[in-house]
């Protein structure tokens, strides 16, 4: 049976909205900590529920409210937010030549809808490619983006009956949930490399007080990544011409 | 003011998210750059997940009173045996909560 259009657009959509959804329930305790911290920081309901409309970003969001609570000024805020979100300037040039060419309406929609959760469902070598996997990914991101300021708005909402969550481990829902992702990607020695430099560099960088830590932690990381796969390929061609050499001479 | 700052804040995490897929700018990424950029997810997000297991208000804590080691070694696992993320969550949060319930009593 063919599909119609309309049909097939619909189960990628279904399919968006599904793929996203384990990772829009793990965010949940961080989007009522987000929300709720606000509150309790005395910012007003208009300005918590700004921060997940425009701001959309988790842990940007987290350490501004904290900054702006304790009277930081204005310039610390500002560069802190660009220091945690600067890894996006990696998602942006890993997707250039795919989002680079569509239509500014969607061009526009899909860089707003970059958090780490889209990038990590957008590795597939023709996401994004043709308009059935461009709604997939628009629903995704849109999704996220619609359950955060839920989550969000659940905080601000709850935010004075709430006890200080800062404390609670939830940040353990968001590991737990990079876990999910990041494990079954590890198909090969160049991402397995990768993975490890990663997690060792990350955590020194971190107890270091590094200020770029993850981004320097996941620059090098990837360069040990592709250091590997050149080896790789070198060693393969090494072998090929090995075993080319014999047999050209048997011809001889 | 902090609605000035809510919107400059915007602005900021939103051009890092665009800024590198805008046309016009002239960046062009050769094939050996498109494979380096081919690890940047699993480097990011692990850079993102591994310090939040190893380190707690500041201080490395590499032991076995760590709740956040314990279940992570379990979701770890999990992903890497049934590739569920569903599963692996699952495993993660139950034995989060359990060792974090065992550990303070």
């Amino acid at each position: 049976m063919a599909l119609t259009k309309k049909k097939a657009r619909l189960l990628m959509a279904k399919k968006g909205f599904l793929d996203m959804l384990p990772l829009n329930l793990a965010v949940l305790p961080w989007g009522i900590l987000c929300g709720s911290l606000a509150i309790q920081r005395d910012f007003s309901a208009l300005e918590a529920i700004l921060m997940p409309l425009v701001v959309f970003a988790g842990s940007a969001q987290l350490v501004a409210i904290e900054l702006i609570a304790n009277n930081a000024s204005l310039a610390t805020i500002l560069f802190t937010t660009f220091i945690i979100s600067s890894r996006h300037f990696l998602y942006g040039l890993a997707l250039r030549d795919k989002l680079k060419i569509l239509p500014t309406k969607w061009r526009y929609g899909l860089g707003f809808l970059l958090t780490d959760e889209l990038f990590a469902l957008s590795s597939h070598s023709k996401s994004f490619v043709g308009q059935l996997r461009l709604i997939y990914a628009v629903v995704a991101g849109g999704s996220f983006y619609v359950f955060w300021l839920l989550w969000n708005v659940t905080g601000v909402i709850a935010g004075s009956y709430l006890p200080d969550l800062t404390h609670l481990g939830l940040d353990f829902a968001i590991a737990v949930t990079f876990i999910a992702l990041v494990i079954p990607t590890i198909i090969n020695l160049p991402i397995l490399v990768t993975v490890i430099v990663a997690a060792l560099l990350s955590v020194l960088f971190k107890l270091m007080q590094f200020e770029l830590d993850l981004v320097a932690a996941a620059l090098i990381a990837m360069y040990c990544g592709y250091l590997t796969d050149r080896f790789q390929h070198k060693n393969t061609k090494d072998d090929d011409n090995n075993t080319l050499s014999p047999s050209v001479k048997d011809s001889t | 003011m902090t609605l000035l700052t809510i919107f400059l804040m915007a602005l900021i995490t939103f051009t890092t998210r665009y800024l590198f897929i805008h046309p016009r700018l002239p960046v062009c990424l050769g094939a050996k750059m498109a494979k380096l950029l081919s690890f940047s997810a699993p480097a990011v997000l692990t850079a993102i997940w591994v310090p939040i297991i190893f380190i707690q208000q500041g201080e490395l804590n590499v032991s076995l009173n760590n709740p956040y080691l314990i279940a992570a070694t379990f979701a770890v696992i999990a992903a890497a045996k049934s590739k569920s993320i569903y599963l692996t969550m699952f495993i993660g949060l139950i034995t989060f909560v359990l060792s974090r319930y065992l550990l303070t009593v």
